[in-house]
């Protein structure tokens, strides 16, 4: 099961991940991703506070954008991963190319640096 | 011992009928030449009627094979049978009435002796005529059996055959006794003759020759039994055969039953276009209940529908129009109209009833009739084709008249047009189950060739064992491992997983196998494959899809084992010297993330040293993620602790072990909801 919750505050989008992200529904986080970008937004964050599980589906849609961000500039990063999901990014490395930050003030200090 | 059925009884009965009459001729000749000279011949008349009594039975059984050889023919034919018979008795009849009137009085018109065997060649036949007659109307009679027409019939034959011996009871006289037998089976007769079930089932033209048939028949038993009845009165002739009961029981109950047919054919011929009618309804029904055979297509149904529709309500005209989003054209959508007739009358048409989109309600599913504005066609029915929700296609029937289409039309047309829809959606999640069903078929393939994939044989020396284990969630998989020998004291194992699951992983892992079984065989590092193997894989993965991988290369001479890891779950390292296991921390991106040169500052290898009784256990994460009923995950906790719990064990073992232990955790109502593969090796 997976909730997302897209919140707008000030210059950044803000993409909430409530619940599971696997193989049955990663096309759902996909979409988000894409109509935010589509939007143009320049400052991406995903709170992922409520995040419990993400599977290889799921990490390969942040994957698959990765590019689009540097191309275009966008600040992007996440933020509030409990320690199991942060494990899994951490240990297909995706930690060394996305800025993950254990709170939200952290992630926006965090996107500016990068 | 003889078959019966060998035996050709017809013309064996049909002989002995012949005997029988020549005798009877010559008994009674013989008996006439008595009575003539007042000679007592020494014959009594009971031979004559015991005679006459054999000549009815053989000619029954003549009649009886008769009729059974045929009683497959139709109605007519069967009927046009006894109607010559008929003609034949009655020629004879004829004939011999001419001859008399050309002989006047003359000697040889006068002599009782040819009189009586004329007399004799015209009983045969009125007989013959008589009981062919009877047993075709038994025939008709039985055509839809019930116990009670059976019963019936059987009283009848019964008293009959009563009749047939009730010559020896009156003595052939013409008293009360014989018209009360006469009553009982007119009577009798005539409650048979209410049996007429096979007359609808004929058609119009059908009907027409029946009544000549019929008529043809009355005139014939008519005209023997006026000739019967004139022979009863004259005088001349001593020998009265036909003053039978039996025969006079024929003669009716064969008249009363032929005038029943003929009465009722001739009242049912106004309505029976309707029984017709209902009839076609019928089988169209049927045509268009039975389920669409393979070799049919929708087409083909909607070709019936059409033309049942206008055969029901008598249209004058019709089209089928499909919905354009069908991928099926219909050959022939006119009938009986031009295109521009057509044209004409469809703008005619409400724009409301053009549209393709169903109601929410079953409205505008029924039929629809519509008042045209058109000089030669006056109403129109709307018949919309509803298959699975959408609407397949509209049928629109035109007549000349105003209102020409009524409440049966309508309810006998929505039938047919809900039973068509019926047998294009049979025939639609026909051709899905047989599409899935391929699929399935195709998925085992994928599976055997996914199987074929994983090696059977893993490379290894004596000094060291190695087993591996691999289950996917779905029918293929993209879990991967492999061994390569470099040479006697190098060996190369690598474990691997690709991003999701199901066939789009399964073709990602055969990928990783082909990246692997060529770049190894250059010598690389570790390292250096990944990097190799990250550039060849950028170029076959989707955007969103990436492999991690964890590769080692055991050097047995000097007991090291060197190590990289892309993005993998790490390797736990039992250390035998120190009874601990420890996953081996090593930084490393996954394959397929970072699509350039800069790959190569993401992965780093490092060579360790090992231990006889050192054991390393390869992972895939499916058996970290697999979860028990509150959602805790096997984790690597567990892991770690069964492999210091069994250290002894052989690979093969602490390999069951720990997918017992994995399933034991899950439970049944957990889940392990992803593909998952161990690989355990262990140093001697």
């Amino acid at each position: 099961m997976l909730q997302l919750e897209k919140i707008k505050e000030e210059n950044k989008d803000i993409l909430r991940l409530i619940g599971e992200v696997d193989a049955s529904n990663s096309v759902l986080l996909d979409q988000s991703m894409q109509e935010i970008l589509e939007q143009g937004t320049t400052f991406l964050l995903i709170d992922g506070s409520q995040l419990s599980y993400i599977s290889s589906a799921g990490l390969g849609v942040f994957m698959s954008y990765l590019d689009d961000f540097s191309e275009r500039g966008i600040r992007f990063a996440i933020f509030g991963l409990n320690e199991q999901v942060s494990e899994v990014f951490k240990i297909l490395g995706l930690d060394r190319l996305i800025q993950i930050a254990p709170d939200k003030s952290t992630a926006i200090k965090l996107a500016h640096e990068s | 011992m003889i078959k019966t059925s060998t035996l050709p009884l017809g013309r064996i009965s049909l002989l002995l009928a012949i005997i029988v009459w020549l005798a009877l001729v010559l008994v009674d000749l013989v008996r006439i030449f008595g009575m003539i000279n007042n000679l007592d011949s020494g014959i009594s008349e009971e031979v004559t009627w015991i005679l006459e009594i054999l000549f009815f039975i053989f000619v029954y059984l003549v009649y009886r094979r008769i009729f059974w050889k045929t009683r497959q023919s139709d109605f007519l034919t069967l009927i046009w049978r006894g109607v010559s018979n008929g003609l034949f008795a009655a020629a004879a009849g004829l004939l011999t009435e001419l001859i008399y009137l050309a002989l006047g009085e003359s000697k040889i018109g006068t002599d009782p002796f040819l009189k009586n065997v004329f007399y004799h060649i015209n009983f045969a036949w009125t007989s013959a005529f008589l009981i062919s007659t009877a047993l075709l109307w038994r025939h008709l009679i039985l055509y839809q059996k019930n116990k009670q027409v059976v019963n019936q019939w059987q009283i009848f034959e019964l008293s009959m055959l009563g009749a047939l011996f009730f010559v020896f009871f009156n003595n052939n006289n013409f008293d009360y006794s014989f018209l009360f037998g006469l009553v009982i089976l007119l009577i009798i007769s005539i409650l048979l003759a209410g049996n007429l079930k096979w007359i609808p089932y004929l058609n119009f033209k059908e009907k027409w020759k029946l009544l000549l048939f019929l008529f043809l028949i009355l005139l014939c038993a008519g005209f023997l039994f006026y000739r019967v009845l004139n022979f009863g009165n004259e005088e001349r002739i001593q020998i009265n055969l036909t003053d039978n009961l039996f025969l006079m029981a024929l003669f009716g109950f064969v008249i009363a039953y032929g005038l029943f047919s003929f009465l009722v054919t001739l009242f049912n011929l106004p309505t029976s276009s309707v029984f017709e009618q209902k009839l076609t309804e019928a089988i169209n029904f049927q045509k268009l209940s039975q389920s669409i055979q393979p070799e049919e297509s929708e087409e083909q149904v909607l070709d019936i529908l059409l033309d049942s529709c206008i055969s029901a309500s008598f249209s004058d005209g019709a089209w089928i129009e499909l919905n354009p989003k069908e991928q099926f054209k219909v050959k022939n959508p006119l009938r009986f109209l031009d295109e521009s007739t057509r044209a004409e009358l469809n703008s005619l048409i409400p724009q409301v009833h053009q549209t393709w989109v169903h109601g929410s309600t079953a409205e505008l599913s029924q039929p629809q009739t519509i008042r045209l504005n058109h000089p030669n066609y006056k109403s129109a029915l709307l018949l919309p084709l509803v298959v699975n929700k959408s609407i397949l296609a509209r049928i629109v029937l035109i007549k000349e008249v105003k209102e020409g289409f009524n409440k049966e039309m309508m309810s006998i047309i929505g039938t047919f047009a809900r039973q068509a829809c019926i047998s294009v959606e049979n025939h639609r999640l026909l051709n899905q189950a047989i599409e899935n069903e391929r699929y399935q078929e195709e998925l085992k393939i994928a599976q055997r060739v996914q199987k074929a994939l994983l090696p059977l044989h893993l490379d290894h020396p004596d000094s060291f064992d190695i087993c591996a284990y691999s289950n996917t969630a779905d029918e293929v998989g993209g879990d991967y491992y492999d061994t390569y020998q470099v040479d006697e004291n190098h060996f190369v194992l690598i474990i691997g997983d690709v991003s999701g699951k199901g066939t789009s992983a399964a073709f990602h892992m055969a990928q990783m196998k082909g990246v692997f079984q060529s770049l190894i065989q250059l010598g690389l590092r570790p390292a250096e494959f990944m990097e190799k193997a990250n550039s060849a894989l950028s170029k076959c993965l989707e955007r969103n899809h990436f492999i991690t991988a964890s590769i080692f290369e055991i050097d047995v001479a000097h007991q090291t084992f060197c190590h990289a890891r892309a993005g993998h779950i790490p390797t736990l390292w039992y250390k035998a010297s120190e009874r601990t296991a420890e996953f081996i921390s090593i930084e490393g991106l996954g394959l397929g993330i970072v699509r350039n040169l800069t790959y190569k500052n993401h992965v780093h290898e490092k060579t360790f040293n090992y231990q006889p009784g050192d054991i390393l256990v390869l992972l895939t994460d499916g058996i970290l993620e697999g979860r028990n009923e509150t959602g805790e995950q096997f984790g690597y906790e567990r892991i770690k602790k069964i492999v210091e719990e069994h250290p002894q064990k052989s690979p093969i073992d602490l390999q069951q072990v720990l997918i017992d232990s994995l399933h034991l955790f899950v439970g049944g109502d957990g889940m392990i909801d992803d593909d998952y593969s161990l690989l355990v090796v262990k140093f001697k």
